[in-house]
């Protein structure tokens, strides 16, 4: 029976996408300003 | 004088694409590892954060450093700034992966292991390399004239690159916690067919991310490049 451990992976793929999205979304916000 | 745009525009566009496909990707890759990659054994569901920890990594040490320290040799080389724009761009790009490493790392840790970090070589070098990437990022805000901003910055690049293979061989040359390589090692890897495909897309899908990101971070500074350029004109 494997432990159950699920809510670590749940954090690190909140953690994850949570990093990259803002990311993502301040290169659109510098992208929008720099083509007005 | 007004400057032609149109060029630097279409890069941002064309970014902007690869980086929503990257993000739908990467999504994507969730999904394929929670609903369609079997649990492993021991380790339970926080195994699976391996299939996000290790592609940011691989984009990391394999494909961001590297490019970094090339568009940085290139450049000492042939002083043209365009070689110092990719590797600013680049080394932006690899802090944002080399931050996912660097916290999915501990989030797995702490059930495997039973600890959040340890001062495993690894983990070290690779945190360690982070701090470079920042440093490198403050002495370009620091230094005003571009082609010291280039030079100085290109030296710090090259010696990020150097602690690659460092980290890639850390685990062989010191003992700690973090497991050996699986995939990227001399003989076949030792990972289920099923979870060799997650990982491999996720690879795949990562380094998609990594190219649209990079694409429009240097969109972006393209644009403010030739205005300053007009500008000065």
């Amino acid at each position: 029976m494997p432990p159950d451990n699920g809510r670590y992976m749940v954090a690190a793929y909140i953690v994850a996408g949570v990093v990259y999205l803002t990311y993502v979304i301040s290169l659109i916000v510098r992208a929008r300003r720099e083509m007005k | 004088m007004t400057p032609d745009l149109g060029p630097a525009y279409a890069v941002i566009r064309r970014g902007l694409v690869l980086t929503i496909l990257g993000i739908v990707g990467v999504g994507v890759v969730m999904l394929l590892a929670i609903q369609f990659t079997p649990v492993e054994a021991r380790q339970g569901l926080a195994q699976k954060i391996f299939y996000i920890h290790v592609p940011s990594a691989t984009v990391t040490l394999w494909i961001a450093m590297p490019l970094t320290g090339l568009a940085s040799c290139l450049y000492l080389w042939l002083h043209d700034l365009r070689f110092d724009r990719f590797a600013a761009v680049s080394a932006e790009v690899a802090s944002v992966f080399c931050l996912v490493v660097l916290t999915t790392g501990p989030i797995w840790a702490k059930p495997i292991w039973g600890t959040w970090w340890t001062w495993d070589g690894r983990l070290t070098l690779t945190l360690f390399l982070f701090f470079l990437l920042l440093g490198y990022h403050t002495l370009r805000a620091a230094v005003r004239d571009p082609v010291e901003r280039g030079r100085f910055s290109a030296v710090i690049s090259i010696m990020g690159v150097v602690l690659v293979p460092f980290i890639h061989l850390s685990v062989y040359l010191w003992r700690g916690l973090h497991p050996q390589p699986i995939v990227m090692k001399p003989s076949a890897p030792s990972l289920p067919p099923e979870m060799l495909r997650t990982l491999l897309i996720g690879i795949a899908v990562f380094i998609l991310m990594y190219a649209g990101m990079v694409t429009l971070r240097y969109g972006i500074q393209l644009v403010r490049d030739v205005r300053e350029a007009a500008d000065a004109a």
